[in-house]
C-alpha cells in the first residue's frame, strides 16, 4: 500500500532524513516513533507529496508520487500536525470544501460528508463556525477531514498532541474504530506517546536523527523487553555509536 | 476546472464572513460619492461660469465625458491601489497561517487550479466593485447625455486596471505567510508601477535620462499610461495586451512563488 525507498531529505548541510525505506502492507496499522525531530514529520509530508525528498522515490496504493501525483494524492487521507481549518467555515461547510478538492463526486458528496460527521460524533456541531469549537472538537473535524474521500491509506501526524486524557482517549478509540479489523484501511500514525502506539498499532517503526532504526510487529518487541525500554535502546544506541565513530 | 470553482467560491464566502469585504465595499462607495459628487458639482460651477462671460466656444467643447466621468474614474483607479491589496492580501498569506496550505498542497489539485481559483475569486470582486462605481455615470445618464461607448471604454479600463492589481496583490500574498506584508507589498508595488509615467516625465524634463528609449520603456510599463489613454474612449490593442501580458505575468510569478514551497 505504502512504498518507501531511499528516502533521503537535507536542507542544505542539514541531514533531516538518511537513507529511510520501508512498506506497508494494506490493513496494517503503523505506529511511527521517534524523539522531536526525529524525522517523523518531513517522512510524512514527503509521502503525502508536500515536500519532495532530496533521493529516494516513493508509491502510493501503486500510484508513484512524482509520476502520479494526483492519483498518490487521492489515495491519501492526511492530518498534519496542526490540522488545516478556515476558522470561519462551519464544520459541514468545510467538510464539503474538503469532498469537493479531493474529488468525491457531486451525488455522493452529501453523503460522504454526512458518514465523516457520524463516524466522528461531530452530529452535534455540523452548523457550528470551526472557530468556535474546543480543541478536542477541532481535532475532529481535522481527522473528518481526512477521511471524507474515504482514503486507503491515513497518515496522522501526531493525532493526539496537546488534547487533555480525555480527549486524547476519544480520539484514540476514534482512529482505533477507523483503523479497526475488517477495515482494509492503512493508517500511519506518528507520535512520541509510546502508550498510544501500544494501544491503536500492531507494528513500530522508530526513527532516530532522520534513519530508521527499529521496524518491527508490536509483538514482537515486546518479547524483547517493554516498549520504554526498546525505544531507549534504540534512540540512545545510535547517539552512541555515532560519537564512538567521530 | 471544478476545482477553480470551488477554491474562489470558498474563497469569496471567507471574504465575505470577515468585515473586511464590507468595509472595503463602504470605503469604495463613500469615496466613489465623494469623489463624484465633488466632480459634478465642480463641472456645474465651471457651466454657470462660462454661461456668466458668454464663451460659447469653451461651453461647447466642455463634456460630461470628458469633464466629470473620466477624471472621476481616474480618482477611484487611485483609490483601488489601496483597496484591493487589502483584499488580496489574505488570499495566500492567511492559508500558509492557518496551516490550511498543507491541505491544499496534499490534495489532488494542480498548482494552476489554487492560483486560478484565487484569483478568480478577486477579480469577481474587482467587477463587484466597478459594478458598484457603474451607478455614478448611469446617473448622468439620467440627466444628462454622455457618450456610451466612451463611458463603458472608461469602466473597462478601471475593470482591467482591477484585474492587474488582483495579479500583483495575490503574488505579494503569496511570498510572505503575514497578511499586513502582503498588503504593503502589493502597495508598495502598485504605486510604483503606477508612478512609473511620471518618473519617466520628470526624467525628461531633467534631462536626466540617458535616452527617450528608458524613457519610453518606464512610460510603457506604467499603468497610469494605458489607463489614461482607454479612458478617454482610446480602445486600444497595445493597451488591451499590457494588461493581458501583466495579468498573466503575475499570476505565473504567483504559480513558481507558491510552487516554490516544494523546492525547500
Amino acid at each position: 500500500m505504502i512504498e518507501a525507498r531511499g528516502l533521503s531529505k537535507r536542507y542544505g548541510d542539514l541531514v533531516a532524513l538518511h537513507d529511510v525505506s520501508f512498506s506497508v502492507q494494506p490493513g496494517e496499522v503503523v505506529g511511527f516513533l521517534g524523539p522531536n525531530g526525529a524525522g517523523k514529520t518531513t517522512t510524512m509530508r514527503i509521502l503525502t507529496g508536500f515536500l519532495p525528498p532530496t533521493d529516494g522515490v516513493a508509491a502510493i496504493d501503486g500510484h508513484d508520487i512524482f509520476s502520479d501525483p494526483l492519483a498518490a494524492r487521492r489515495a491519501i487521507g492526511y492530518l498534519p500536525e496542526s490540522p488545516p481549518l478556515y476558522p470561519e467555515m462551519s464544520v459541514e461547510g468545510y467538510l464539503a470544501y474538503v469532498a469537493k478538492l479531493k474529488d468525491v463526486p457531486r451525488s455522493a458528496r452529501s453523503k460522504a460528508v454526512d458518514s465523516a460527521l457520524d463516524r466522528c460524533g461531530l452530529g452535534d456541531v455540523r452548523r457550528r463556525v470551526i472557530g468556535a469549537l474546543s480543541k478536542g472538537y477541532r481535532q475532529r473535524v481535522g481527522l473528518a477531514q481526512a477521511i471524507v474521500h474515504d482514503p486507503p491509506v491515513m497518515i496522522l501526524d501526531e493525532p493526539t498532541v496537546g488534547l487533555d486524557p480525555i480527549q486524547i482517549r476519544e480520539i484514540r478509540s476514534l482512529i482505533g474504530s477507523l483503523a479497526g479489523e475488517g477495515s482494509a484501511r492503512t493508517v500511519i500514525l506518528s507520535t512520541h506517546i509510546l502508550p498510544e502506539v501500544e494501544a491503536i498499532c500492531r507494528r513500530v517503526i522508530i526513527m532516530n536523527r532522520g534513519r530508521k532504526v527499529v521496524d518491527a510487529p508490536l509483538d514482537e518487541l515486546r518479547q524483547t523487553g517493554s516498549l520504554e525500554e526498546v525505544f531507549a535502546r534504540a534512540t540512545t544506541r545510535e547517539i552512541v555509536t555515532e560519537e564512538v565513530a567521530s | 476546472m471544478r476545482h477553480v470553482f470551488a477554491i474562489a467560491s470558498r474563497e469569496l464566502q471567507s471574504l465575505f464572513v470577515s468585515p473586511v469585504a464590507y468595509s472595503v465595499m463602504t470605503l469604495f462607495a463613500v469615496l466613489a460619492g465623494f469623489f463624484f459628487l465633488s466632480g459634478v458639482l465642480q463641472f456645474q460651477e465651471y457651466v454657470i461660469r462660462l454661461q456668466a462671460f458668454q464663451m460659447t466656444e469653451q461651453l461647447g467643447e466642455l463634456n460630461l465625458n470628458d469633464h466629470v466621468i473620466a477624471p472621476f474614474l481616474h480618482v477611484m483607479s487611485v483609490v483601488m491601489l489601496f483597496l484591493i491589496p487589502g483584499i488580496t492580501m489574505g488570499l495566500f498569506a492567511a492559508e500558509k497561517s492557518n496551516g490550511t496550505q498543507e491541505l491544499l498542497l496534499t490534495s489532488p489539485i494542480t498548482i494552476w487550479e489554487l492560483v486560478l481559483g484565487k484569483f478568480l475569486a478577486a477579480a469577481a470582486f474587482v467587477a463587484l466593485l466597478v459594478a458598484l462605481l457603474a451607478v455614478f455615470p448611469a446617473l448622468l445618464f439620467l440627466f444628462g447625455d454622455p457618450e456610451i461607448g466612451k463611458t463603458l471604454a472608461g469602466l473597462g479600463a478601471l475593470l482591467l486596471v482591477g484585474l492587474v492589481y488582483a495579479a500583483i496583490g495575490a503574488f505579494a500574498s503569496s511570498v510572505t505567510q503575514s497578511q499586513l506584508i502582503a498588503f504593503f507589498l502589493a502597495f508598495v508595488l502598485l504605486l510604483v508601477l503606477w508612478m512609473l509615467g511620471f518618473l519617466a516625465d520628470l526624467g525628461a524634463a531633467d534631462g536626466a535620462m540617458a535616452s527617450d528609449t528608458v524613457g519610453n520603456l518606464l512610460r510603457w510599463l506604467s499603468t497610469a499610461e494605458h489607463f489614461e489613454s482607454m479612458v478617454m474612449g482610446l480602445v486600444e490593442t497595445k493597451d488591451l495586451v499590457y494588461f493581458a501580458v501583466l495579468t498573466m505575468g503575475f499570476l505565473v510569478l504567483t504559480k513558481t512563488t507558491v510552487e516554490s514551497v516544494r523546492w525547500r
